[in-house]
C-alpha cells in the first residue's frame, strides 16, 4: 500500500507537485499517467525519500521510506534506467545492492535469470543496450523480493518483444498480490497493463480511478447523424433533453444517447436516416482532452492547420 | 541479448533472517563491494604507489654529494617524505571521487534507495574509505622512508634510523595525514558534487591554497594542508616560522572534521 497525502513540490517558482493525494493498493497495476513534465517522477521519487517534499508526506506500508526497517526488500524501486556506474557490472551492481539488505547472494543470479541478463551479467554495465539497463533497473527492483514496486517508465527502451515481456511481468507482479504503481505517459500502454489509474497533469490529480471507467466513459457515449432535415432533427432531439452540435460536414453529432435511442426517436417522428454512427473516442482522445490544461511542454500548431479531426468532447467534468 | 520470459518467483525468497536492519554493517560491506568492484580506484592506487616512490627516489637522490654546508639543518626524513605529498593528493582526489562517481553516474539514486538513512550511507562511506587510507597512509609512509633512507645512506649522505628521535612520530603522523587528506576530499565531494568543480575545490584548497597565501604577508600559507605536512608533520627538524607537528595536525583534522560535516548535512538536506 502506498498513500500520499498533500505531497507538495517546488523547483524554484515552479510547482512541480501541488497537493496530491492517492492510494495506491495491492493487487493491482496501477497505472500513474500524465504528460511529460507533470510531476510523475518527483512524485516517485519523494514517495522513495530521494526527494524532500515542501508539504505532505508519502507512506509505504503506513511508514515513511526512510523508517523501513529493509527497505529493498518492501519495496523495488525502478527510476530512471542508468543508475549504475558504467564501469561496474550488472551482477556486481546488484550484489552490492543485496549486501545493503542482507538479500541473500543466490538472489542476485536469480533476479539476473528473471529478466533474462545471466548472459551479460559480467560486462560492464556501461557497455549495455538502454534495454539491457532497463532489464538491470527491474532487476534491482525485483531483488529484495518486496511487496511494493515503483517502476518509472519502465518499457523505455525496450524492443516489442521486451514490452510484452514487461506487461506480462507487472501484471504477474500485481497477481501475486503486490502493489505495484507504473508510471507512464502513454495510455495506449496503460490501458493495456493497468487495472487502476491515477492521473496527473501539472502535479495536480485528475481523477483516481479504473481502467474499465475511464474507458466505459470514453467510449460510445456521442453517435453522429446525416439527415437531409438537420433543423426538424435538431428540435426532435431537444424535446428528448439531447444538446446536439453541428460537425464540420454538416452532420450532427449528439452526446449522452446511445444510437438505438436515436434511431427509434426518428422512427417515431418519421424523419429520414442517411448515416447514424456511433462514434468512438480512442483514449488517447480522452487522455488529451483530460490534460488538455495540464500540458508542460507544447508543440506550437503545424502551419498546413491541424488536419486531425477534431476531438468530440466526451468527458463532462 | 536472450529474451527469458520465465517468472519465477518464490515467495520470501528476498526475504533473510537478519535481525535489525539495514544499517551500518551492511552499508560498509557494501561500500567495500562497490570499491572493490571498479577497476579505476585500483589504478589510482597503484599509480599513488609509483608517484609516491618516483618523488621519494627523486628527492632522495637530488639530496646527495653536495657540500658540508648545504646539509646542515638536513633532514633526512623530511626529504624521503616528499614524495608522500604527492600521494596523498592522488589519494585525497580518489577521496573526491568516491562520492562524485556516486553522482555523475547515477548510482547514488541506487545507494539511497538501498540506504535511505543519508547519514549511515555517508558514515559507511567515510569508515571504509578511513581504514583504507589510513593502511596505504601507513604503508607508503614507512616503505617512502626506507627506501629514501637506502638512497640518501648508499650514497653518503646523512640518513636517519626509525630509533632517532621524532622520526616514528612524522612517520606515523604523514600517514595518518593521508587519511585524513582523503577524507577532506570525500566531504568536499559530497559538498560539490560534480566531479571536475570538486577535483578543482580541492586542489584549491590543498595546493593553490599555500602558493597564494605564501604572497601574504604574516605567513599564513603555515596553515594551509600543503605546508602542514611538509613542514610541520613531515618534518623532524622544526621548520622557522611553521606550526608544530601537533597543532599542524589538529589543523587538518580541524578542516576535514568540517568539510565532512558541511558534506553530511548538505546530503542529508537536498534532493538526490
Amino acid at each position: 500500500m502506498i498513500v500520499t497525502h498533500g505531497l507538495t513540490k517546488h523547483f524554484g517558482k515552479t510547482l512541480a507537485v501541488d497537493d496530491l493525494s492517492f492510494t495506491v493498493t495491492p493487487g493491482a497495476v496501477t497505472g500513474f499517467l500524465g504528460p511529460n513534465g507533470s510531476g510523475k517522477s518527483t512524485t516517485l521519487r519523494m514517495i522513495v525519500g530521494l526527494d524532500h517534499p515542501d508539504g505532505g508526506r508519502a507512506t509505504v506500508n503506513g511508514v515513511p521510506y526512510a523508517q523501513l526497517a529493509w527497505p529493498l526488500r518492501e519495496v523495488g524501486t525502478l527510476l530512471d534506467a542508468k543508475a549504475f556506474h558504467p564501469g561496474r557490472s550488472g551482477r556486481d551492481h546488484l550484489r552490492y545492492m543485496a549486501t545493503t539488505n542482507d538479500v541473500p547472494r543466490a538472489r542476485v543470479d536469480e533476479v539476473l535469470d528473471i529478466v533474462g541478463l545471466t548472459e551479460v551479467a559480467g560486462r560492464r554495465s556501461g557497455k549495455y543496450s538502454l534495454g539491457m539497463a532497463q532489464r538491470l533497473g527491474i532487476a534491482c527492483a525485483l531483488l529484495g523480493d518486496p511487496g511494493i514496486l515503483l517502476f518509472d517508465e519502465p518499457v523505455n527502451g525496450l524492443d516489442p518483444e521486451g514490452i510484452r515481456w514487461a506487461r506480462h511481468l507487472l501484471r504477474r507482479l500485481a497477481a501475486e498480490g503486490r502493489t505495484v504503481l507504473v508510471s507512464s505517459h502513454l495510455i495506449n500502454e496503460m490501458a493495456l497493463t493497468a487495472e487502476r489509474l491515477v492521473v496527473i497533469g501539472r502535479g495536480k490529480l485528475i481523477a483516481e480511478t479504473s481502467v474499465q471507467e475511464f474507458t466505459a466513459q470514453v467510449q460510445g457515449t456521442s453517435v453522429r447523424i446525416v439527415t437531409p432535415t438537420p433543423q426538424r432533427f435538431v428540435s426532435e432531439l431537444s424535446r428528448a433533453g439531447a444538446r446536439p452540435s453541428v460537425a464540420d460536414d454538416g452532420a450532427l453529432v449528439v452526446t449522452g444517447m446511445e444510437a438505438s435511442e436515436v434511431g427509434e426517436l426518428a422512427a417515431a417522428a418519421a424523419l429520414t436516416v442517411h448515416e447514424l454512427t456511433p462514434l468512438r473516442g480512442s483514449l488517447e482522445d480522452a487522455f488529451m482532452e483530460l490534460t488538455s490544461d495540464a500540458v508542460e511542454y507544447r508543440s506550437s500548431p503545424s502551419p498546413g492547420g491541424d488536419r486531425r479531426p477534431r476531438p468530440i468532447p466526451v468527458l463532462s467534468r | 541479448m536472450t529474451t527469458a520470459v520465465t517468472i519465477e518467483l518464490p515467495a520470501g525468497a528476498g526475504r533473510s533472517t537478519g535481525a535489525g536492519g539495514a544499517g551500518l554493517r551492511q552499508a560498509m560491506r557494501a561500500e567495500w563491494r562497490k570499491f572493490a568492484s571498479l577497476r579505476s580506484p585500483k589504478w589510482s592506487l597503484f599509480v599513488t604507489l609509483v608517484a609516491t616512490l618516483l618523488v621519494t627516489y627523486l628527492s632522495t637522490n637530488g639530496a646527495l654529494h653536495h657540500n658540508r654546508q648545504w646539509y646542515r639543518g638536513f633532514d633526512p626524513t623530511n626529504t624521503a617524505l616528499a614524495g608522500l605529498a604527492v600521494g596523498s593528493l592522488v589519494v585525497g582526489v580518489l577521496g573526491v571521487l568516491a562520492m562524485t562517481g556516486e553522482y555523475g553516474s547515477g548510482t547514488i539514486r541506487s545507494s539511497l534507495t538501498a540506504t535511505p538513512r543519508r547519514d549511515v550511507f555517508i558514515l559507511a562511506k567515510v569508515i571504509d574509505f578511513a581504514l583504507l587510507a589510513l593502511v596505504i597512509g601507513m604503508v607508503l609512509s614507512f616503505v617512502s622512508f626506507f627506501v629514501g633512507q637506502a638512497v640518501l645512506s648508499g650514497g653518503g649522505a646523512p640518513s636517519a634510523t626509525l630509533s632517532d628521535p621524532g622520526v616514528l612520530r612524522a612517520l606515523v603522523e604523514s600517514g595518518a595525514f593521508l587519511g585524513l587528506l582523503a577524507l577532506f576530499g570525500l566531504g568536499i565531494g559530497a559538498i560539490i558534487r560534480h566531479s571536475a568543480g570538486a577535483i578543482g575545490a580541492f586542489v584549491g584548497c590543498t595546493l593553490l591554497s599555500s602558493i597564494l597565501l605564501q604572497q601574504v604577508a604574516g605567513n599564513p600559507a603555515r596553515f594551509t594542508p600543503d605546508m602542514i605536512y611538509g613542514n610541520s608533520v613531515a618534518s623532524v627538524v622544526r621548520v622557522p616560522g611553521a606550526l608544530n607537528s601537533s597543532t599542524g595536525f589538529a589543523y587538518m583534522t580541524l578542516y576535514t572534521v568540517a568539510a565532512l560535516t558541511i558534506g553530511v548535512v548538505v546530503l542529508s538536506k537536498r534532493d538526490a
